[in-house]
């Protein structure tokens, strides 16, 4: 990153956090609107006790489809104080964050089998938390805001007022709305369904400002997600830019928030110290100084050995992928009467995974010996490292194929052109291996520049 | 500038439609993916975003789900190989399918012990073509009954895989030798020459194939040059103004 782009984005910050004082949803709440909607608002922001009962959980989620139906089915927009500007960001924050907990705890029970009236509770309540209503109340919080409308026009660089309508004119539509989108975003991510996810953040603009930079929560839960559907997409270099890009953000704008925002994304800052450690791994790359010095300070020789591949980091990857992965979701009532069959989502993801780390995992060696030599013998090698030169042959294969990927140019996040993402290249003619080099040529820019300004 | 994930050529308009709407989710949906699911198999077309959709309408409404259909859409994903759709289709599949078979086993009720054997089977195979061993692709794939069976409905598998492994071959070699050329594309005699000569247009000569060199297949080292941007120079652009010599 340039000192450019970092100054930037330090203004961005201290703009965001000076914008604070001037917001008027800062206001404290008036009493006239109603105690009791007052009470909904604050319970539909704040996270439930970690022993919270199953009846608890019930009626948080009785809590969010009354204040959920009362702000879209009321009659025209509904005019109410929130209590704090990041306060529509926490509802939907904490909303998926109940939906995520109670599926892997009903999850749970049913693996267990241990409870009997929990499941019987469980099993005659199984539409609550349901993922249809969850993703009803998403879809219509967005579709309400004409959020939607509103992102295309300032793509367009035009007003997003005249797009935003009724409700979405409205700061709290229109935060509801914004903050859905991300919601969405990660909802699809704990289901799986990796590339839909990145679908739908077609109308935000990562590379520009934010509709809500003061929001930090927001920005690191967009990146998270939006980076880990890229590696489970096996698109390792879209994953590391936007990995850095949000490590780099935390780490320069550090001192500037001392809040409860940022305690509340450590966690989410080791875990993607974590995910970034496995994706230049799978894609060697340059990382920004910061993340590299932070990473060897977090890992030390684990960083090296992770780089060097072979199957002896086989145990290292799942550490570091079950440490650093979402929770992952089973949508729907888990089958109580074949308890076994009720196994943690997050299995079954790490296996997916898996598979596709023991696939590639000797490249870094084969890579490493390719190097030295410009031709190589296949056999020769082959002996070097021990292995039939008919499996050497394949993993040459392998490496080539996934020296291809695909990285993000332009336009929604799905796009991208095949890139190869190494530089070292080679191809084979027979038995003889054919290895060349990308070199980088001198850089004279600097050092032209240098002698001129001395010259002045 | 590459095809984005979701775009598929030949995707009719009653299926685009859904897809960008909410009706992706809606559980009636679901015969009319399975009809172009079928389409897909029949035509030897493929669109992995709307398998993907019909996946997830399982995924929500496990009644709904039919095996067959899942196991041809993994199939179809084969043929795409090394992109990354079958993997994303397992990752819409629900957990237990790749748990250990032993488990379900137990428990017949489970009633998806045939899903998840099937599953597993397609997945030995994915793993074999991603790890570039062709050659045991092909003879894992005559093992066993239940992978004709599985690949039964997509039309021209074998071909399509064939095509597959022989682009992927192109984009790393230049000259290889017959006997492991054919093991590769399990092919012999008259039907080896057929299809390395006119489908792929390759040279044989004796006992050693030629693959014409492409950019891929060339690795020749290249020198990666500064970009120098004017930006860069705007300093010393400035002081030339402020301080005329």
């Amino acid at each position: 990153m340039s000192d450019a782009e970092e100054e930037v984005m330090a203004n961005e910050y201290r703009e965001a956090a000076q914008y604070d004082g001037m917001d008027d949803l800062d206001r404290v709440p008036s009493m006239g609107s109603g105690g009791d909607i007052q009470a909904q608002l604050a319970a539909a922001a704040t996270p439930l006790e970690f022993q919270a009962t199953l009846e608890t959980k019930f009626a948080s989620y009785d809590n969010y489809c009354n204040l959920f139906h009362f702000i879209l089915n009321s009659d025209g927009p509904v005019d109410i104080d929130v209590p704090n500007s990041s306060w529509a960001w926490d509802v939907v924050d904490e909303f998926i964050y109940q939906f995520n907990s109670f599926c892997g705890y009903r999850q749970k029970v049913a693996f267990k089998h241990e409870n009997g009236e929990e499941i019987q509770l469980l099993r005659e309540n199984p539409n609550t938390w349901g993922c249809y209503s969850v993703l009803n109340v998403l879809y219509s919080l967005i579709q309400r805001s004409q959020i939607s409308e509103q992102l295309n026009a300032v793509k367009r660089g035009e007003d997003a007022k005249q797009y935003a309508g009724e409700y979405g004119s409205r700061p709290l539509y229109q935060m509801l709305g914004y903050f859905s989108v991300i919601g969405l975003l990660r909802v699809h991510c704990l289901l799986g369904d990796f590339s839909l996810a990145l679908k739908t953040l077609d109308d935000i603009e990562l590379n520009k400002k934010s509709m809500f930079p003061r929001v930090m929560a927001a920005q690191f839960t967009t990146y998270y997600y939006v980076g880990f559907s890229y590696m489970m997409m096996r698109r390792y270099a879209d994953a590391i830019r936007m990995f850095s890009h949000i490590l780099v953000y935390v780490s320069r704008t550090k001192n500037f928030q001392k809040n409860a925002q940022y305690d509340s994304i450590t966690k989410k800052n080791d875990q993607m110290y974590a995910l970034i450690m496995i994706c230049v791994a799978f894609h060697p790359t340059r990382l920004d100084d910061t993340i590299h010095t932070a990473l060897r300070e977090k890992y030390g020789e684990q960083f090296n050995r992770l780089q060097r591949g072979g199957p002896e980091n086989l145990p290292l990857f799942e550490e570091l992928f079950r440490s650093a992965c979402p929770k992952f979701i089973n949508p729907t009532p888990p089958d109580f009467d074949n308890p076994e069959i009720n196994i943690d989502p997050v299995e079954h993801y790490l296996g997916i995974f898996m598979d596709e780390v023991k696939n590639t995992m000797m490249s870094p060696t084969v890579k490493s010996y390719l190097k030295l030599y410009s031709t190589m013998d296949l056999k020769k090698l082959a002996g070097f490292l021990e292995v039939d030169p008919e499996k050497l042959r394949c993993w040459l294969l392998v490496n080539k194929q996934r020296n291809r990927q695909l990285r993000w140019s332009e336009g929604g996040l799905l796009e991208g052109d095949i890139v190869h993402s190494s530089d070292l290249d080679y191809a084979m003619e027979g038995d003889l291996i054919h290895v060349s080099e990308a070199k980088v040529g001198r850089k004279l820019v600097d050092w032209y520049l240098r002698n001129l300004a001395r010259t002045y | 500038m590459g095809a984005p994930f979701d775009f598929a050529p030949e995707r009719p308009d009653h299926i685009e439609q859904i897809l960008n709407g909410l009706d992706r989710y809606n559980p009636e949906t679901t015969a009319v993916f399975q009809d172009y699911v079928m389409q897909q198999c029949e035509n030897q077309t493929y669109d992995c975003y709307a398998n993907l959709a019909l996946l997830k309408l399982y995924q929500f409404n496990p009644h709904l789900a039919r095996d067959e259909t899942i196991t041809n859409i993994l199939v179809k994903a084969l043929t795409v190989f090394p992109s990354p759709d079958f993997s994303l289709g397992l990752a819409l599949l629900p957990s237990h399918t790749l748990a250990p078979l032993s488990t379900s086993s137990h428990t017949p009720a489970a009633g998806d012990a045939p899903l998840s054997e099937a599953v597993q089977k397609l997945n030995i195979l994915k793993n074999l073509l991603e790890g570039a061993d062709y050659a045991a692709f092909w003879s894992t794939l005559d093992s066993d009954d239940l992978y004709a069976d599985l690949v039964a409905d997509v039309s021209g598998f074998e071909e399509l895989m064939r095509v597959r492994i022989a682009a992927t071959v192109s984009q790393s070699i230049r000259e290889v030798e017959r006997s492991i050329l054919e093991s590769w594309l399990d092919l012999n005699g008259k039907e080896f020459e057929h299809f390395v000569g006119t489908v792929c247009g390759w040279n044989v000569d004796g006992d050693k194939i030629k693959v014409p060199i492409n950019k891929d297949n060339e690795a020749k080292g290249t020198v990666v040059r500064e970009n120098v941007k004017f930006d860069q120079f705007s300093r010393v652009v400035r002081r030339a103004f402020e301080q005329p010599a």
